[in-house]
């Protein structure tokens, strides 16, 4: 391979180099304290970079270290989506903490996570996704415990236990495979044993968050600080998802096993997430579907992926500024219209309306899917416009009438960074701008609205959150375990 | 034989995770279960042999496979960390909760 000229260094060092600089980094902001804030800038500076090599340059990098036992790595745009995700997200949670009084640690360990998500993206071996997944543990506890507070760190505590326990059985699956082909590749999941497969997919399950073994996700993301429900919800939970869908991509027998998940998912989270009064709690629960969509069509999954981070990350940041939380009290009180429009174009793109990024993913994701999964996710998206219809018809007033909220000048950098890019996004895939794909999305967000405006408005049901609790999840890793042997022996 | 005592291992750290309804108990039968894990990939590596892989002049007989070994040994570390993490929050709990029973932390600590 001849290089450009503007690349001193063989790709493989230039990728290798890329990963180690978030710890690098990380780890040096401890030593130079009054850099920290500069360091992550940089770290999610060179992501994007990188990222923006992966889409110009179109390589497909397979990357094996240390012989056949060793680390391997794939770079390919389906991984540039990802990373990108990534590196904006972390660009704009940095802004938004910029002018805030967190310390050299909350950076760091932004830092560090940073890097994680972006190993765990790469990798394509069980044992290096093994570590990847238990760094971000580890980092998105120290974040989650970051206030200190009795509620924080046992949210913390929650969630490092129940992604613990989950890695464990993870791990046990991962010896199966290693048995069967004596190699961690992941192409070794093909003639491996059900076991094996139940095992590793349990792990990922939890870990993205995803179906009955993903309700851990709602709490721990409703009761974070904002930037980092916006990191958690916009990244972390990929680290779950991508290799997931790698799987389905590379063997056909379990092609089918995720899309059931997708579907499954996605119907699961919006269910919740119609019912939900909570403005962080509905998001969270958004995010348990709209992972689904990710999942249902996994060809398309790095574009749905890209957009739903931005406007999740987007949505967790403005939510955090609102007066309150609860949707009753929302509605008594008028909001800002700067703070409306911010969430109304947020929640125009999550719920697939055209000129954004969301309906292109969506119509991309909507084309990838088979026969028998399109009533399922037809009605997850008429379920994703009622509840984002909450937002949209909040009231608002000029802002002479409202008190004012500060927002600094951090918040509006996020903000063009996140919502612009939805819009610069939407360029990726403009063949969706024909008749019929435009009438679609429009008519489900229409049916949305008018349930919304007839039914759910109006109703106070309230969602059981028995399966929440700290055993339940437990209990429920082992009954997920069960029906996972079961689908993949079928 | 061995095989079935380790995922015995297993299971009994994983009930005790459930049914154990002190958080230092439920972080102990954590603990066990990893174990069991660490233990199986050990199984595992053995199933060839038995000899240390070490490099020399004299030929022991059949060798281990390091490879699981070595890979055991980064979760070894990973799950200590984690696990030191976690006590460290406990004792910060423990401060306004002195019992650690889980469901009572939890009723404090969920909206």
């Amino acid at each position: 391979m001849t290089l450009p000229f503007w690349m001193p260094f063989s790709m493989t060092a230039v990728t290798l180099l890329w990963i180690v600089l978030p710890f690098l980094a990380g780890f040096m902001s401890f030593l130079l304290p009054q850099w920290a804030r500069y360091l992550t800038l940089g770290g999610a500076l060179a992501s994007v970079g990188y990222a923006a090599y992966l889409f110009l340059e179109n390589p497909l990098l397979q990357l094996r270290l240390l012989d056949h036992f060793g680390v391997s790595l794939v770079l390919d745009p389906l991984t540039g989506f990802f990373i990108l995700t990534n590196a904006l997200v972390t660009l704009a949670v940095l802004c938004y903490c910029w002018q805030s009084d967190k310390t050299t640690f909350f950076y760091a360990q932004v830092l560090i996570l940073h890097g994680s998500v972006n190993a765990a993206f790469v990798c394509t071996d069980l044992i290096s996704l093994y570590v990847a997944l238990e760094v971000i543990s580890i980092a998105t506890f120290l974040l989650i415990a970051y206030p200190r507070s009795d509620r924080a760190l046992w949210v913390g505590l929650r969630y490092l236990f129940v992604s613990n326990v989950a890695m464990l059985f993870y791990l046990v699956g991962a010896v199966l495979v290693y048995k069967a082909h004596h190699s961690f590749d992941f192409s070794g999941l093909h003639g491996s044993p059900p076991e094996a497969i139940a095992l590793i997919f349990l792990g990922l399950l939890v870990k993205g968050g995803i179906f009955v073994s993903g309700l851990w996700l709602p709490l721990t993301h409703s009761e974070s600080e904002s930037p980092v429900s916006a990191l958690m919800s916009g990244v972390v939970v990929k680290a779950g998802v991508l290799p997931l869908v790698r799987f389905a991509l590379l063997l056909e027998e379990i092609d089918p096993i995720v899309r059931i998940f997708g579907v499954g998912t996605a119907v699961l989270g919006v269910s919740y997430a119609i019912f939900e009064k909570d403005a962080k709690r509905m998001l969270a629960f958004s995010t348990v579907s709209q992972l689904g969509f990710m999942l249902a069509a996994p060809a398309v999954a790095g574009f749905y992926a890209l957009t739903h981070g931005l406007v999740k990350s987007a949505l967790f940041l403005i939510v955090g500024n609102l007066p309150s939380r609860n949707f009753k009290q929302l509605q008594q009180k008028p909001i800002e219209p700067r703070l409306w429009v911010m969430l109304a174009i947020a929640s125009f793109s999550i719920s697939g309306f055209p000129l954004l990024a969301g309906f292109g993913a969506k119509v991309l994701t909507m084309k990838n899917l088979l026969p028998w999964q399109v009533i399922g996710m037809n009605i997850a998206a008429v379920g994703t416009a009622v509840s984002f219809a909450k937002f949209i018809f909040l009231p608002h007033k000029p802002p002479e009438l409202v008190e004012k909220t500060t927002l600094n000048r951090g918040f509006w950098i996020a903000m063009v960074i996140l919502l612009g890019g939805l819009l610069v996004a939407n360029g990726v895939y403009y063949d969706a701008y024909d008749l019929d794909n435009v009438v679609k999305p429009l008519a489900t967000i229409a049916l949305g609205w008018l349930l919304y405006g007839a039914l759910f408005r109006h109703l106070t049901v309230k969602s059981p959150r028995m399966l929440e609790q700290f055993e339940h999840l437990m209990g429920m890793m082992s009954l997920s375990l069960i029906l996972l042997f079961w689908m993949v022996l079928a | 034989m061995l095989e079935a005592f380790v995922f015995a291992t297993i299971l009994l750290g994983f009930f005790g995770i459930i049914f154990k309804k002190n958080l230092v108990m439920k972080i102990i039968a954590m603990d066990i279960m990893s174990t069991g894990v660490i233990a199986y990939y050990v199984v595992i590596a053995a199933r060839e042999g038995l000899f240390t892989p070490i490099f020399g002049d004299v030929q022991m007989g059949a060798y281990a496979d390091p490879v699981p070994q070595a890979v055991i040994l980064t979760a070894i570390v990973i799950g200590l960390s984690i696990q030191a993490l976690m006590l460290v929050g406990v004792m910060k709990l423990a401060r306004d909760n002195p019992t650690l029973e889980t469901n009572e932390i939890e009723r404090g600590n969920t909206p």
